[in-house]
C-alpha cells in the first residue's frame, strides 16, 4: 500500500503538488497548504493524484479550496493526471465537470 | 429671627430623629418577614409590633380571598378578636381601601357613617379612630393594614397614614411571594401526579415483544398523559388480535375514558369475535355509559401469521395505510366512531398482508404541524413512510417518531405497524470498535474493504461504502466528539439476504439529527459533502441519540443489486 505523501515540485512557471497514498481528514490539512502554498509562490498549479487510492470529502474540499482561491486571483488551476478512485469521488460530488482535468502533466502546462 | 431659629432646628432634629426610628422599624420588619414564607410565622409578632411602633390599641390584617371575593381577618392585634369577620369589598373602612386601593382614615369613627360599628355593639369596645391602608400590588390590592385609637386618646395623622402606608409595603410582598411559593409547590404536586398518572397509562400498553413477532406500536402524548391507546394480544387459537383508538377530546377526563375504553376492547376481544362483531358489542356498551358528545375512533383487527391474512374493521378512525412496496393503498372507515350509534353497523375488510407493511395511526400523526400552519397531512405521513421504508420495522417506526417529533406534535399520537419480520438469518461481516481518531481511519477502511470483498460486492459500491462509511466516522469525530473530546466509535456491519445494514455507535452527547441534512450536490462548495454522499449512497439512513443524553446511533441500509447488475 502506497505511504501517504506531498511534495511540490517547480517546473519553471509551473508548480505541480505531487499526491500518494489514500487523502483523509488525518492529513487533508496539510494537503490544503500545500496547495495554497503553491497557488502564493506561482500563477500556474496543478495537483498530480495518479497515485492516490482514496480521497475522502476534506481532500475534496482541499481541492474545491485551491480552485476557488485561483480563480478569485485569476490564477490557473488544475487536477492532472486522476485515478480512477479520485475521479469516482469527484464525480459522486458532481465536481468532474468542475475542475480543468488534464491527461498529463505536459497537457497540463500547456494549458 | 434669631430666637425662631432654634425652635425651626429643634422640630427638624426631632422630624429626623422620628424617620430614623421609622427606617429603622421598617428594616427590622422587611428582614423578619423575609425569615420565613410560612406567613402564620412571620405575620402574627410582625402586627403585634406594628401595633407596637404605631401606638395604637388594636391592629388588623385582613386578605381578600380571590374565590369569595370577600375580605377576612386573618390576624388581629389588640384587645378584641375580630379573625374570622368577613367583610365585603367596598363595605366600611376596610372595605374601602380595598375598593380603591388609597388609604382611609377615621378620626371621629362614631359619628363616621363608613365605620361598621357591628363589632363594638358585640363587644363594648369604643372605636375612635381608625387608619386603614391597602396592602398595594401591582395586580391591585391583596387585602388591607388597620389600626384602631391612638393610645393617646388623638387621631391619627398624616404622619401615621405615611408610616403605615410603608409598612404596609413589605407585607404586601412578603404575602405576595408566599402565595407564589404556594402556587409552584401546588403545580409540582400536580406535575407529579401527572407524571404517575403517565407511567401507569404507559403501563396499560402492551409490552414490546422481542424476536419475529409482526405488530410493533408507539404512543406519543402531545401532553403528560394521552387519550390514545393501543393493545395487541394472542388468542386461544393461536391468532393475534390487536386494536388502536383515540377518543375525542384531549386531557384528564379523555385520559380516564382512554383506559376504560380499552378494557372493554380488550374484555371483549379476548372471545375472537370477527372484527367488526367485535366493534358492534363495544359501540353498544359506550353508547350505553359515554357522556358529553365523547366518542371514539379505533380499529379493530385479527391476524393470522400462518395465512399472513388480516381482518380489520374501522370506526371513524383515520384510513389505515398498507405499503406495498412503496405503492400505497388506502383503506377508508368501515363505519362511525364507537358511542354515537347504538345500532350502527360495521363492515370488515380482509387484508393480505404477505410482504406489505399495515400502518394504523391516528390523526396526531398528520396532524403535526411543518413550521408555523401548515399540517403534515396523509401525503407527507406518506414520504416519510418512503423515506424510511428500506429500513427494518422497529429503526423505521423509531424514525417514523423521530421525524413526528421534530415537527410540532399538536394532538396525541400513536402508530401501530403490522408486518411479517423477514424471514431470513442475519449475519454479521464486521464488527469493530476504534478511537474516533483520523489516523485510525486508513486501517477501518482496510477492513471494510476485505469485508465487502469476502461478500462479493463489486469493487464500484464496495468503494462508495468504504467512502461513505468513512465519511460517517469522520462526521462524529467532528461534529458529535466536537472540541477535543475523546471517546471510541464502534461499526457493526451485517448482511441479511441482499440487504446490507451498517451501524455506528457513538459516546458523545446527542446531536440534533434536524442538523444533519444532505445538501444540494449541484452546488459547487466544500463543506457538508459527507452527508451528501451518504444520502446519495444508501438507500436509507437514520441518527438518533441514544436515551439518557449521551451517546449517539447511525444506521445506514444499502441493497446490494444482483451480481449480474454491478451498478451501484
Amino acid at each position: 500500500m502506497n505511504a501517504n505523501e506531498c511534495t511540490s515540485e517547480t517546473l519553471g512557471d509551473y508548480v505541480l503538488v505531487r499526491l500518494r497514498g489514500e487523502v483523509d481528514l488525518s492529513w487533508s490539512q496539510q494537503v490544503r497548504r500545500a496547495i495554497l502554498d503553491a497557488l502564493a509562490d506561482t500563477g500556474k498549479v496543478g495537483v498530480e493524484l495518479s497515485e492516490v487510492s482514496y480521497i475522502d470529502s476534506s481532500g475534496i474540499a482541499a481541492l474545491v479550496e485551491g480552485f476557488q482561491n485561483a480563480r478569485s486571483r485569476n490564477r490557473k488551476f488544475g487536477l492532472v493526471a486522476v485515478s480512477a478512485a479520485v475521479m469516482a469521488v469527484l464525480q459522486l460530488a458532481r465536481l468532474d465537470r468542475v475542475f480543468p482535468i488534464f491527461a498529463d502533466l505536459d497537457a497540463a502546462r500547456s494549458a | 429671627m434669631n430666637a425662631a431659629r432654634p425652635v425651626a432646628a429643634d422640630s427638624r432634629d426631632a422630624a429626623r430623629a422620628g424617620g430614623r426610628r421609622a427606617l429603622g422599624f421598617l428594616a427590622d420588619l422587611s428582614q423578619s418577614l423575609a425569615v420565613s414564607l410560612d406567613l402564620k410565622t412571620t405575620l402574627g409578632p410582625a402586627l403585634a409590633r406594628i401595633l407596637d411602633f404605631m401606638h395604637a390599641e388594636g391592629a388588623s390584617l385582613f386578605l381578600l380571598d380571590p374565590a369569595t371575593h370577600l375580605l377576612e381577618c386573618k390576624i388581629c392585634a389588640g384587645p378584641v378578636d375580630i379573625v374570622g369577620l368577613k367583610l365585603e369589598v367596598g363595605q366600611g373602612v376596610v372595605g374601602r381601601a380595598v375598593a380603591e386601593n388609597a388609604p382611609q382614615r377615621s378620626d371621629d369613627a362614631r359619628r363616621d357613617t363608613r365605620v361598621n360599628t357591628r363589632v363594638d355593639a358585640e363587644t363594648g369596645f369604643v372605636t375612635r379612630a381608625i387608619l386603614c391602608v391597602p396592602l398595594a400590588t401591582a395586580q391591585g390590592a391583596l387585602g388591607a393594614l388597620e389600626i384602631i385609637n391612638r393610645r393617646d386618646g388623638g387621631a391619627f395623622d398624616d404622619d401615621d397614614a405615611e408610616i403605615l402606608r410603608l409598612i404596609a409595603a413589605p407585607m404586601a410582598l412578603a404575602i405576595n411571594n408566599a402565595r407564589l411559593a404556594l402556587e409552584v409547590a401546588e403545580q409540582q404536586r400536580i406535575r407529579r401526579e401527572m407524571t404517575l398518572a403517565r407511567s401507569i397509562q404507559k403501563s396499560l400498553l402492551p409490552r414490546r415483544r422481542r424476536g419475529r413477532f409482526p405488530l410493533i406500536g408507539v404512543n406519543l402524548p402531545a401532553h403528560e398523559i394521552s387519550g390514545d391507546f393501543y393493545d395487541y394480544f394472542d388468542l386461544a387459537d393461536g391468532r393475534l388480535a390487536f386494536f388502536i383508538g383515540d377518543i375525542s377530546g384531549k386531557g384528564l377526563d379523555a385520559a380516564f375514558l382512554m383506559v376504560r375504553v380499552a378494557s372493554l376492547l380488550r374484555w371483549s376481544g379476548n372471545a375472537a369475535p370477527a372484527p367488526a362483531a367485535w366493534l358492534r358489542e363495544v359501540n353498544i356498551e359506550l353508547c350505553k355509559t359515554l357522556q358529553n358528545g365523547r366518542f371514539v375512533c379505533a380499529v379493530v383487527g385479527i391476524y393470522d401469521h400462518r395465512t399472513r391474512a388480516a381482518i380489520i374493521a374501522n370506526a371513524g378512525f383515520p384510513p389505515a395505510l398498507l405499503d406495498h412496496g412503496g405503492r400505497f393503498e388506502e383503506l377508508p372507515a368501515d363505519g362511525p366512531p364507537l358511542g354515537i350509534l347504538a345500532d350502527a353497523g360495521y363492515a370488515e375488510r380482509t387484508i393480505d398482508l404477505g410482504s406489505a407493511a399495515l400502518y394504523l395511526f391516528s390523526d396526531g400523526a398528520t396532524d403535526v404541524r411543518e413550521g408555523v400552519r401548515a399540517r403534515l397531512g396523509a401525503e407527507g405521513l406518506r414520504e416519510l413512510i418512503r423515506r424510511y421504508a428500506a429500513l427494518a420495522p422497529e429503526p423505521r417506526l423509531r424514525a417514523l417518531i423521530g421525524e413526528l417529533k421534530r415537527r410540532r406534535l399538536v394532538d396525541d399520537t400513536t402508530l401501530l405497524l403490522l408486518q411479517e419480520p423477514r424471514g431470513s438469518e442475519v449475519r454479521e461481516l464486521l464488527a469493530l470498535r476504534f478511537p474516533a481518531a483520523p489516523g485510525e481511519m486508513r486501517r477501518v477502511r482496510a477492513e471494510l474493504r476485505t469485508a465487502l470483498d469476502a461478500e462479493d460486492v463489486s469493487p464500484e459500491l464496495r468503494d462508495r461504502l468504504v467512502l461513505v462509511v468513512d465519511e460517517a466516522c469522520t462526521n462524529i469525530m467532528r461534529h458529535a466528539y466536537c472540541g477535543g473530546e475523546s471517546g471510541t466509535i464502534a461499526l457493526r456491519m451485517t448482511r441479511e439476504r441482499d440487504v446490507l445494514d451498517f451501524e455506528l455507535r457513538d459516546e458523545a452527547p446527542c446531536v440534533d439529527p434536524q442538523r444533519i441534512r444532505p445538501r444540494d450536490l449541484s452546488e459547487c462548495r466544500a463543506g457538508g459533502l459527507g452527508v451528501a454522499f451518504i444520502d446519495a449512497t444508501m438507500d436509507a439512513w437514520h441518527v438518533e441519540g441514544v436515551p439518557g443524553g449521551r451517546g449517539n446511533r447511525l444506521l445506514m441500509r444499502k441493497h446490494i443489486p444482483a451480481k449480474t447488475g454491478g451498478d451501484p
